[in-house]
């Protein structure tokens, strides 16, 4: 299929799903915006096979291929390091990459996972953590101001890693932040967990893997430049449209947990961006938000989410909308009486330390 | 958008486009890549940048940028320094890339289409001993990377500048033939200036090369030439840590670090006089032959 009437971002749209037939001059451009979105990889999983790509651009196909490759060996081998601390008194539940990962998805092929997430009963978190601490785990050193943010307003635990581990591991208590709106009761993920047999692990069942995919794409932390969160949307979507009664467990699910707001914005750019065979009757049947929510969500989450120009430093309009998408989430995840003062106090530590910070070059021995 | 005018470099195993709009640099370019013509058409770069200058009025200091994919994976560097902002900068992106080849950290000189690579950790002295070998008369593929095609074995010349530090600036600039680069005084890394390899070598930049000696070069100040040989076994190892990407090839990399080591003998040499150091490589290099 000939490409070269497409934008860069329906090729990229295109090519994480099909092998594309372009010249190398588009090839690079492609490469470009899919690295800065972490989408090469995806890239090479659909395009590796074709014979027609040239030499130079199956070398870069390649060479994500197998960093991709690398890290999902390397997410296998941090689970099985993992294994012995999971004993049958409480479950342990693999999330998004790792899951794919252990479950064999199609989406894990070419998908750069960064850390390991689990999620425990909040009741087992503590115990959970001091496992982690005695098997050799260690958290990452943060101050008492951080460390008490992490305990009280977030649903994970600070990052701890394994000495020479290159991945970090998240302890999770629950998949929405505990001071935002859209907070719910876990219980029921775990009730409705799947076992991964061959392991002692446990994975969301279907709906609840994607409804923490679009809470986590757009509820969770800023949306620089994650287009790859949809595709992973996508990808769940696509996967799970030929179970029996899928969507309308879905609905069923999001509307039970009052994610409908996520699950809107998730199927609608999975559609947009990725013509994601959603049957209309399911989004119709959902609640939309608001049409000024929509509006501004309509003008803004391209800008935010997508690459832009990869000749070009961001353009001021992009440079905005991500900020303005940062707002959001800090007004989602906490009220104001709670945010202000911590923002206020982000930024008198950030302000100081450029204060303190005489040199500006970067290490260049380390990774930057 | 308007279109940017990049300049492209074909260094042999991968292409760099660069555009700035910084003139300095530009002149900085042409005294370190004297031997590039102008490369017309919009060819595919492995690494494509632009360096950007930040705002003038910045109280410590007018800044440059590097901007790569519309990112900037690096912190600034002061406005002069472009040029060594553009060489590390680009050189760290081309090791995230190229894992299509097993990646060494090494020098790489060749007599011929015969290769002696050079692998060593940072500040072992292997920029300064591969370019001492260059003015001897070797073929000079590259002073980082030794860039290995694993179906053949073979490694691909990477002709970039060599970056001198401090006291090797004179080491090396001292010697017949020497062409150097604009002085950078006082970076991160101390005194910086770049070494030019000949038109030769560059002419050359894509011609393969066979791995015909490992040696793994190590100077020390006051020391007496020593040279030991290494077992295979051991090389083996020795050519995975000092390799970009050995770890993320998983197997790939250990055949390719093993097929190495059983094709080509390897030596540890310890030095501490240049001189020295090259007359006993001819030596070895002999008697491999």
């Amino acid at each position: 299929m000939s490409g070269n009437a497409l934008s860069d971002i329906e090729l990229l749209m295109r090519g994480v799903r099909e092998p594309l037939d372009i010249g190398e001059a588009r090839w690079e451009r492609l490469l470009r915006i899919a690295r800065a979105s972490g989408l090469h990889a995806r890239l090479a999983a659909a395009n590796l096979a074709k014979a027609t790509t040239t030499d130079v651009v199956r070398r870069h196909l390649l060479s994500s291929a197998r960093i991709a490759a690398y890290r999902a060996q390397m997410v296998r081998a941090e689970l099985f390091h993992l294994t012995p601390l999971v004993t049958d008194d409480f479950p342990v539940i693999v999330l998004k990459g790792g899951a794919y990962i252990l479950q064999g998805r199609a989406l894990a092929e070419g998908r750069f996972v960064s850390d390991v997430d689990l999620l425990v009963p909040n009741e087992h978190l503590r115990p959970m953590e001091s496992r982690l601490r005695a098997a050799g785990w260690q958290p990452e050193k943060l101050d008492p101001y951080d460390e008490r943010y992490y305990r009280d307003w977030s649903h994970e635990t600070p990052p701890m890693r394994f000495p020479g581990h290159s991945l970090e591991v998240d302890l999770h208590h629950a998949i929405t932040p505990v001071t935002g709106s859209l907070a719910f009761d876990p219980a029921s993920l775990f009730e409705r967990s799947e076992a991964i047999p061959g392991t002692p692990f446990r994975v969301l069942c279907a709906e609840d893997q994607v409804l923490h995919a679009c809470l986590h794409c757009f509820h969770d932390g800023e949306l620089d430049l994650r287009v790859r969160e949809v595709v992973d949307i996508d990808g769940l979507l696509r996967t799970f449209a030929a179970h029996k009664g899928f969507w309308d467990r879905l609905e069923a699910r999001a509307a039970e947990l009052g994610l409908q707001r996520p699950l809107w914005y998730g199927l609608h750019f999975a559609r947009n961006w990725l013509d994601c065979p959603v049957p209309s009757a399911v989004s119709d049947a959902l609640p939309a938000p608001h049409t000024l929510s929509r509006a501004a969500m309509a003008a803004l989450v391209p800008l935010a989410m997508l690459p832009p120009d990869p000749d070009f430093p961001p353009p001021l309009r992009v440079r905005v909308a991500r900020t303005l998408m940062r707002t959001r989430y800090h007004l989602l995840r906490m009220p104001l009486h709670l945010l202000l003062p911590h923002l206020a106090r982000k930024t008198l530590r950030r302000l100081k330390a450029r204060l303190d910070h005489r040199t500006e070059a970067p290490s260049e021995d380390g990774a930057p | 958008m308007t279109e940017i005018a990049y300049r492209l470099l074909d260094v042999g195993a991968a292409r760099l486009a660069v555009a700035s709009p910084i003139e300095g640099f530009h002149a900085h370019l042409d005294r370190i890549y004297p031997h590039h013509e102008p490369i017309a058409d919009p060819a595919f770069a492995d690494v494509r940048v632009a360096l950007l200058p930040r705002s003038r009025w910045r109280v410590r200091g007018r800044q440059v940028v590097l901007w790569a994919d519309g990112q900037r994976p690096f912190e600034p560097y002061p406005y002069d320094c472009a040029l060594p902002l553009f060489e590390w900068g680009s050189n760290y992106l081309l090791s995230q890339r190229l894992n299509a080849y097993l990646l060494l950290h090494a020098g790489v000189v060749a007599r011929g289409d015969r290769a002696l690579i050079l692998p060593a950790a940072p500040g072992s002295g292997k920029t300064t001993l591969t370019c001492a070998l260059h003015l001897a008369g070797w073929r000079f593929l590259s002073d980082e990377f030794g860039v290995i095609d694993m179906d053949s074995g073979e490694l691909l010349p990477m002709v970039r500048p060599a970056p001198l530090k401090n006291r090797s600036i004179d080491v090396i600039g001292t010697r017949p033939g020497a062409v150097l680069g604009p002085l950078f005084p006082k970076t991160r890394k101390g005194d910086v200036s770049h070494f030019v390899p000949d038109r030769d070598s560059f002419l050359a930049r894509h011609r393969r090369a066979t791995p015909a000696l490992v040696v793994f070069p190590r100077f020390q100040a006051g020391a007496a030439l020593q040279c030991t040989p290494v077992h295979r076994a051991q090389a083996v190892m020795r050519i995975g840590l000092n390799s970009f990407n050995y770890q993320a090839l998983g197997p790939l990399g250990f055949q390719a670090a093993v097929a190495l080591a059983r094709r080509t003998a390897a030596f540890e040499l310890v030095y501490g006089d240049l001189d020295d150091a090259i007359a006993h490589i001819e030596t070895l290099f002999g008697e491999v032959s």
